[in-house]
């Protein structure tokens, strides 16, 4: 197993703090031909090091358009996280992968394209936006529905505008509460204080909301139709399940709705056994699974 | 990958006299590094050893199982600087050893390691897995006298071998039939010049099979297995095991097609230079299945049984093609509470 778990050292160039205990981290390969071997699916992830501290499974967050670096966004909760959250643009990560299956980029061509994400969930589906972004002629509509704790909490604010700005996309956000609104508050007067509260947060343009509530209180609005729409969701796993559970009450089919899931991961590689739910390798079976691939496992998923 | 590689059909089964034992051991000792099954404080172990005196090819199951040969409990993945990354594998470690010969395997530990097989090369494959696998030449041996908790026939894993091995010795009494399951093996039956067996022998060895398949008093029937199970997920028999299972992970350790592993930094007192490690790891324990932030996917120590017993009688199979289970009763005889797949499964058939 040893050379299969050898990580190579890839350079930081950029840090940005996306909130308060998530940033996005840049980086670079310090050399060419790493650089040309390390081609990836929006979706998949990758194994990094802080060597002395361990290994964590990380989502790739930019978009594989972009040859030139690749971008990891990470919240941190505990020791891995934390230590890669202290490392400046110069210091050095070990990374391994990329590993797993990502998003559906071919299948879902040609199709509107509704996307669903909680929390650190936009992660992953970043790049997989930016690839819709970049050839929309292969693509329909999109709507993106972003939920997050609280305004502060949003991440890729200084995207929101450039992805607005396109004629067939459309992004609301849900906060699960903001400062002086309460969920079930009137609609219109939560998207008007959402919209003020923005108003006062002039450094931040993006930090605004539509709805307060779980991100699910974004459905009304959805105008995309079921028949021809395929779904992308990634978030924790409560909110999959009451997602998920609406979207098929909505007339979506299991196999229309793909969710990226977490497990633990010790390699990435189906060896370890760490993230089996049932007979399936969430490292490379996954991490994304469609519903209908999931729905029946014996330890229910969601 | 199948390991070693079949042999053509011509390739030969010799008779070897019990003194000419001693010869095949030579001819192999004189390249390989030995081991076999030695007796050791009352119990039997698989360990290297120059000596065939102290090999017992009377043992029954060992306590841990031949996949400490090909996957280490403990492993030094690699070495690191803090700033200066993973360093380049120790000399030492790379220094060429002498390939292994496992001499006296049962069926049920050949058949583990065919499917652990499956599981280190394949997708991802391990170079040093299957290079180490590769170059090992595998002795069986038929077995004659079951363990009280040996199950092998259900998975049809023994206890005679039908694969996996380059040479198989059977027992006949008087001598040892001598049969070649690779073409390596076949040559060193050449080598060593040994009488060809005949049609007796085979009768004899088909004889002894049939005596030895009526000493099994334990099965798991396998026909129907999968839907048993599927149909079982929310039997009550899985809540009465979770008041029983200690979650020690004993029955994991032993088991010769576990293959679950922990990786992690061990960081020495210099602050600066550590290791990373991997280390065999059980499904059984409480934190396996633990992600940040104290979620964990199989808190409930029943979820964690039925992972263990649904991995070894339905999802291998649904994975890599065969049942994971060889039937070896390791886990049975290790298992302080007597947690047993056979009763079990007779549990969840209701009889
Ligand atoms: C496919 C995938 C993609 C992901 N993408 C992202 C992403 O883009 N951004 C992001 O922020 N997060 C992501 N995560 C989650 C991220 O991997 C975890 O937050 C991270 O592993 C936490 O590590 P930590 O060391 O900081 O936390 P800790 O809480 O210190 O450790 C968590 C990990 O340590 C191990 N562990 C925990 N408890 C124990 C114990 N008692 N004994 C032994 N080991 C233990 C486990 O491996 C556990 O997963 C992703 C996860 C997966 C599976
Ligand atoms: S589950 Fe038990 S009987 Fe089956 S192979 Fe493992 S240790 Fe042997
Ligand atoms: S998941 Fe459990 S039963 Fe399956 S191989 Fe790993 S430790 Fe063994
Ligand atoms: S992370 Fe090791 S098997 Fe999936």
């Amino acid at each position: 197993m040893r050379i299969l778990l050898q990580p190579e050292l890839v350079e930081i160039t950029e840090v940005r703090q996306e909130t308060r205990d998530t940033f996005t981290m840049r980086f670079r390969f310090p050399s060419p031909s790493l650089a040309a071997a390390f081609g990836f699916q929006p979706g998949q992830f990758n194994m990094l090091t802080v060597f002395g501290v361990g290994e964590a499974p990380i989502s790739l967050s930019s978009c594989p358009r972009q040859q030139e670096y690749f971008e990891h966004t990470i919240r941190t909760v505990g020791n891995v996280t934390r230590a890669i959250s202290r490392l400046q643009p110069g210091g050095r990560l070990g990374l391994r992968g990329p590993y797993g299956r990502g998003w559906p980029m071919e299948e879902i061509k040609g199709h509107d394209i509704l996307v669903v994400a909680g929390g650190i969930g936009l992660a992953p589906l970043r790049g997989a936006i930016g690839c819709i972004l970049a050839e929309p002629e292969n693509y329909g509509r999109l709507e993106i529905l972003y939920g997050a704790r609280s305004p502060e909490d949003q991440i890729f604010t200084y995207e929101y505008a450039g992805w607005r700005a396109h004629p067939r996309v459309a992004l609301r956000l849900s906060v699960d509460r903001a400062p002086g609104i309460h969920p079930g508050a009137g609609e219109d007067a939560a998207a008007r204080t959402g919209a003020a509260a923005a108003g006062t947060d002039p450094p931040d343009a993006g930090r605004r909301f539509d709805r307060v509530g779980p991100v699910t209180t974004l459905f009304p609005d959805v105008e995309l139709e079921p028949a021809n729409t395929a779904v992308l969701m990634c978030g924790p796993e409560v909110m999959m399940r009451f997602a998920v559970a609406q979207l098929l009450e909505r007339g979506f089919r299991a196999e229309q709705i793909y969710v990226s899931l977490e497990r633990r991961m010790e390699c990435g590689l189906g060896k370890c056994g760490h993230c089996l739910i049932g007979p399936v390798y969430v490292c490379k079976d996954g991490p994304v699974f469609s519903y209908a691939e999931i729905r029946d496992l014996p330890e229910e998923v969601f | 990958m199948a390991f070693p590689m079949a042999a053509p059909a011509a390739l030969a089964a010799a008779r070897l006299a019990r003194a000419a034992l001693a010869d095949l051991w030579q001819a192999l000792a004189a390249s390989h590094r030995m081991a076999a099954p030695v007796a050791c404080d009352g119990v039997f172990r698989f360990q290297e050893t120059a000596d065939l005196a102290a090999v017992r090819l009377d043992y029954n199951t060992t306590i841990l199982p031949a996949k400490k040969f090909f996957y280490p409990p403990v492993e030094t993945i690699f070495r690191f600087h803090r700033h200066r990354g993973a360093l380049a594998p120790d000399e030492e470690a790379c220094e060429a050893r002498r390939p292994l010969a496992l001499f006296g395997l049962h069926g049920c530990d050949v058949r583990a390691l065919e499917l652990l097989d499956q599981v280190y090369t394949g997708e991802f494959s391990d170079p040093a897995y299957a290079r180490a696998r590769a170059e090992t030449f595998i002795v069986a041996l038929s077995c004659l006298e079951p363990g009280p908790s040996c199950f092998c026939t259900s998975f049809r894993s023994g206890p005679f071998p039908e694969s996996g091995f380059d040479l198989l010795l059977t027992d006949l009494g008087g001598h040892y039939l001598v049969e070649a399951g690779s073409a390596r093996g076949a040559g060193l039956l050449q080598q060593l010049g040994a009488e060809p067996a005949d049609s007796e022998d085979q009768l004899l060895k088909t004889h002894r099979l049939r005596e030895a398949v009526a000493r099994f008093r334990r099965h798991i029937p396998t026909e129907g297995l999968p839907r048993l199970l599927n149909q079982a997920f929310q039997h009550p028999v899985w809540q009465a095991l979770k008041d029983q299972c200690l979650s020690c992970g004993t029955c994991t350790v032993v088991c010769p097609t576990c293959y679950c592993f922990n990786v992690w930094d061990k960081v020495n007192l210099d602050l600066e230079t550590g290791e990373r490690k991997m280390a065999w790891d059980s499904c059984q324990l409480l934190d396996f299945g633990q992600v940040a932030l104290g979620q964990n996917f199989r808190r409930d120590r029943a979820a964690r049984i039925k992972q263990r017993i649904y991995h070894k009688l339905n999802y291998f199979r649904e994975q890599y093609g065969k049942f994971g289970c060889v039937g070896c009763g390791r886990c049975v005889e290790a298992c302080v509470k007597h947690i047993d797949p056979v009763t079990i499964v007779a549990a969840l058939k209701g009889v």
